[in-house]
């Protein structure tokens, strides 16, 4: 250990001139190096040894620092908590220093995230843990679930830390069949049977028809849906949610596009517009469903896509 | 509505009306895109709804739902609600008894949780449907 000093504060110390330090260092009577901004270093032993010469107190001395070795003697037993070992694990959670090491720890972030506090975590913390390299702790914790990826807290980051980004990391990070919910049985559904709720072609078919005869009753007379419609400009994909619980809200689009004159279509397979992977954290699935959707486009000879969400 | 391909009544919806803005459509777009949708939702909402009041705050620091992200599907519905009360307050604060919101997730945490936990007394539409409801239907075609 190194005490640090400028010849200046040194002098006054030992009641001496400060040529006279200047001597010592150069005769080598008192062994310190010159580092940067007019500051010398020596040996904290060295520096006890003169002050015993000169028969002063010590500002500093050996009991004041920690040694390495004394570091290891601490066990489990004596904290109750196991020793974090730092700076020799590379942390696989990041991508680069802005997704924690530049984060300040200001909380910022917790103050503005609507579920801090909840089971003792907030952003705050999560970055924190990340730097720390608690990743199976995190990975375990169903916190990054209820985090709703709302950006609020990175709205708010001075350091313009990717805590977002972070959190979608974690959550790819867990076994698939440990993502909570149904969201991962959708992905899994969906590149089975090319929609989340697994809804059979032909029963889609039927529905979409039949919607298009009551629609047609309603308000749109002469109105017919127009699926797998080739040349058509709009492509349009459905959020399984609905022919599946809620189908007349599919109607509400369609009123819209009677009312234009649009020229739109919906595919008969792969209709699916709610990309799960993107929340489950599977970037492979989300690549393969929208590689769908771009296919359907491609055959139909559409213009343009509309994911009506 | 540009190019005058539809046409819209703006005295269906009388009521004092807002516009949720989802964090994927404004915030997230933005910095994923370098284009928040914030100002399109409140065109289209105020054409259909002359009476029209934003929460605060809004757009960029608009507070989420608090089902983003897959949260409605997760099986932690009690932290969904408890997330949820600062927009329940952002809505019960700026007076308005129909709130717009332009996504599946948004529309069902604001109608079917938040309105019934929190008593709010909202009509809650998508943007569409509002649009839908509002569109004129040319006689003949
Ligand atoms: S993204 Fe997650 S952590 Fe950040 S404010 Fe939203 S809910 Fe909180
Ligand atoms: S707001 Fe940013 S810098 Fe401050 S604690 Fe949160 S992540 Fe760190």
């Amino acid at each position: 250990m190194m005490y640090e000093f400028k010849v200046a504060d040194l002098a006054e110390e030992f009641g001496v001139h400060r040529n006279t330090i200047r001597n010592w260092i150069n005769s080598r009577t008192l062994p310190a190096q010159e580092g940067p901004g007019k500051r010398y270093a020596m040996k904290v032993s060295d520096y006890v040894a003169l002050c015993d010469k000169f028969g002063i107190i010590p500002k500093v001395n050996m009991e004041m620092a920690v040694e390495i070795e004394e570091l290891k003697t601490i066990t489990t037993a004596q904290t109750g908590q196991p020793i974090l070992q730092l700076g020799e694990k590379t942390n696989t959670l990041f991508d680069d220093p802005s997704w924690g090491d530049v984060c300040l720890t200001c909380g910022t972030c917790a103050s503005a995230c609507p579920i801090a506090g909840v089971n003792g975590l907030d952003p705050r913390k999560i970055v924190r843990m990340a730097v720390l390299g608690l990743e199976e702790e995190l990975i375990e914790s169903s916190w990054p679930w209820k985090c709703t990826m709302c950006g609020k807290c990175e709205e708010a980051c001075p350091m313009n830390v990717e805590i977002v980004k972070l959190m979608r990391r974690l959550r790819s990070r867990r076994p698939r069949n440990l993502v909570p919910g149904p969201i991962h049985k959708g992905v899994a559904m969906c590149l089975e049977r090319g929609n989340n709720l697994g809804i059979p072609k032909d029963d889609f078919a039927f529905l979409l028809q039949d919607l298009g005869e009551e629609l047609a009753a309603e308000t749109c007379p002469g109105f017919t849906t127009p699926l797998e419609v080739r040349g058509s400009r709009l492509l349009i994909t459905v959020n399984s949610k609905e022919p599946f619980a809620e189908p007349d809200d599919m109607k509400w689009w369609w009123k819209i596009f009677y009312a234009a004159n649009e020229s739109w279509t919906v595919s008969a397979d792969n209709w699916e517009g709610v990309n799960w992977g993107l929340f489950s954290g599977d970037d492979e699935a989300m690549k393969t469903i929208v590689g769908r959707i771009v296919d359907n486009l491609e055959r139909l000879h559409c213009e343009a896509l509309l994911l009506p969400e | 509505m540009r190019e005058n391909r539809i046409t819209l009544d703006n005295t269906i919806h009388t009521k004092l009306a807002t516009y949720h803005d989802p964090c994927n459509y404004g915030r997230k777009s933005l910095k994923a895109f370098g284009h928040g949708y914030f100002e399109e939702g409140r065109i289209i909402t105020r054409a259909c709804c002359p009476s029209f009041v934003d929460m605060e705050p809004n757009r960029n620091g608009n507070y989420c739902c608090g089902a983003g992200g897959g949260a409605w599907a997760m099986p932690y519905a009690p932290e969904r609600v408890f997330y949820g009360r600062i927009k329940a307050r952002q809505i019960q604060e700026c007076g308005a008894k129909m709130v717009i919101a332009p996504c599946h997730n948004c529309r069902d945490q604001l109608k079917k949780s938040l309105n019934k936990e929190f008593d709010l007394g909202i009509e809650v539409k998508y943007l569409w449907e509002l649009v839908s409801d509002s569109v004129i239907i040319p006689t003949k075609k």
